[in-house]
C-alpha cells in the first residue's frame, strides 16, 4: 500500500482539525445549557437511578456540566487534546450505555418500537428521538477516537502536555 | 544469482518503536488524568460561584418520612363532592399514594378551588405556595400565591414562613403530574417549623388549575394581573 501522498496528508490533518473544533463547539454548548439550568439537570440524571446519596447525586449533575464545556474549551483551544478527547471517550461510553438502558425500560413501558422512543436523555438538547441520539452519541465517540491518532496538530496552543509538542498555533496543517 | 541482495526485515517490531508507543499511550493516559483533575477542579469552582450553583450537600429530594413521628390528626377538610371524585384523573391515585408516602396531606382540586374562593384567604388564614421557579411563576399562578422555589429557597423562605405560620393551612402546588417539587417544598416548609397538619398538597397543580380555566395571575405577586374566571 502506498503512503498518502502530501495532499491527502493535509486533507487529513485539516479533517482532523475541523473535528477537533466541532467536538469543542458541541461539548461547550451542551455543557453550557446545561450547567445554566442545574436543576433540570438534577431532575434527569435522577432519573437514571444511578446513585442514591444526594451528596454523588448532586455533585454529578453539578460538576457534569462545567466538566464538559471545559473538556469542550480544551479541544477548541487545542490544549492536551489527545487526554481530552480519552476522558470524553471515557464518558461517553458508559452514558450512551446508560441512555440506551434507559429507552429500553421506556420501550417496554410504553410498548411502542425502539426508534419511536423519544425523551431528554440529559444531554443537553432536550427532548431527542433515540436513535438517533444512539447514532449521534456513536459518532462523537469515533471522532474522539480520531483524535486521539494525534493528527491534526495546527491551532494548538499546547497539543500535548506532558512533552515536547509539535503542536503551532499556525492553523495551516502544516502545522502538524 | 543475485548475492548483493539486501535481506528483507521479517524481525517484530524493534524494542525502541515498542518503548515509544508505550511511552505514548502512557503519556497521554496521564494527560488524561490530567484534564481530569483540571476539569474537576473547574467544574466544582464554577458551581460554587455559579448563582444557580447547587448545593452539594443538600437534600434537594427529601424523600419525607413515614418513619418520622407520626402526624398530629389533620384538621378536617370538607370532602370533596362526589363529582370531583368522579372526574378526579387516573394518576390522582398514585400522587395521593406518593404524597400519603412522604408524609403529607393530599388535596384535590375542587377542594383547592374551595380554599381559594374561602374569605379566610384574603385574610391570609389560607395561603397558597407556588413551588415552581421563577419563570413559571412569573408567567402565571394562583393569584395571591407565594413563590417557594424549594432549589433554591433561601431565597424565598423568609418571606414565605412567617405567613405560613400564621395560616390555618397551607396548599402547596407545583406543575402536577409528575412534578414533586410541592413535596419537596411541602417538606422544607414542615422541616422549618410549620405545623405538619396545616400543610396540603394539591397534586393536580398548575396544569389541572389552568386546564379547568380557573383565575391565574401574572408576574409578581399581588400584581393585579388576573385572567381566567372561576366556574
Amino acid at each position: 500500500m502506498n503512503p498518502p501522498s502530501p495532499w491527502q496528508n493535509r486533507a487529513i490533518d485539516f479533517a482532523t482539525l475541523a473535528a477537533r473544533w466541532l467536538l469543542g463547539a458541541l461539548f461547550i454548548h451542551t455543557g453550557l445549557e446545561k450547567a445554566l439550568d442545574p436543576v433540570a439537570f438534577l431532575k434527569l440524571v435522577r432519573q437514571y437511578d444511578l446513585v442514591q446519596t444526594p451528596l454523588l447525586l448532586n455533585s454529578i449533575a453539578a460538576g457534569l456540566p462545567w466538566f464538559e464545556a471545559f473538556c469542550g474549551a480544551l479541544l477548541l483551544l487545542g490544549i492536551a487534546v489527545r487526554g481530552t478527547a480519552l476522558t470524553l471517550t471515557a464518558l461517553l461510553i458508559p452514558f450512551t450505555a446508560l441512555v440506551w438502558h434507559r429507552a429500553l425500560v421506556l420501550q417496554a413501558a410504553k410498548a411502542i418500537p425502539f426508534c419511536a422512543v423519544k425523551f431528554d436523555c440529559g444531554c443537553g438538547t432536550g427532548e431527542v428521538f433515540i436513535c438517533g441520539k444512539l447514532l449521534e452519541n456513536f459518532g462523537l465517540i469515533l471522532l474522539c477516537l480520531w483524535l486521539l491518532s494525534g493528527r491534526g496538530r495546527g491551532c494548538a496552543i499546547r497539543y500535548t502536555l506532558t512533552s515536547d509538542s509539535s503542536a503551532s498555533l499556525r492553523c495551516d496543517t502544516d502545522a502538524s | 544469482m543475485r548475492l548483493c541482495r539486501p535481506p528483507v526485515n521479517t524481525d517484530p517490531p524493534r524494542i525502541g518503536t515498542v518503548l515509544s508507543r508505550t511511552s505514548t499511550v502512557a503519556s497521554v493516559l496521564l494527560e488524561a488524568a490530567l484534564v481530569v483533575l483540571a476539569a474537576a477542579v473547574f467544574a466544582l469552582a464554577a458551581n460554587e460561584l455559579s448563582p444557580r450553583g447547587l448545593k452539594l450537600a443538600r437534600n434537594y429530594f427529601p424523600a419525607g418520612s413515614n418513619q418520622s413521628a407520626p402526624l398530629p390528626k389533620p384538621k378536617p377538610l370538607r370532602p370533596p363532592p362526589a363529582v370531583a371524585a368522579t372526574n378526579a384523573a387516573p394518576a390522582a391515585d398514585e400522587t395521593d399514594q406518593r404524597l400519603k408516602g412522604k408524609g403529607l396531606q393530599p388535596i384535590h382540586r375542587a377542594e383547592a378551588e374551595r380554599l381559594f374562593h374561602d374569605p379566610r384567604y384574603p385574610q391570609g388564614l389560607l395561603v397558597f405556595v407556588d413551588a415552581r421557579d421563577e419563570d413559571h411563576f412569573h408567567e402565571g399562578h394562583i393569584p395571591g400565591a407565594y413563590e417557594l422555589d424549594p432549589y433554591y429557597p433561601e431565597k424565598q423562605l423568609g418571606n414565605v414562613f412567617p405567613p405560613c405560620q400564621a395560616a390555618d393551612q397551607v396548599i402547596i402546588y407545583c406543575n402536577g403530574g409528575d412534578c414533586d417539587d410541592a413535596d419537596s417544598a411541602a417538606i422544607l416548609l414542615r422541616d422549618s417549623g410549620v405545623a405538619a397538619n396545616k400543610l396540603f398538597v394539591y397534586g393536580g397543580g398548575y396544569t389541572e388549575w389552568t386546564d379547568n380555566h380557573l383565575p391565574v395571575e401574572r408576574g409578581e405577586r399581588n400584581s393585579g394581573d388576573i385572567t381566567g374566571q372561576s366556574k
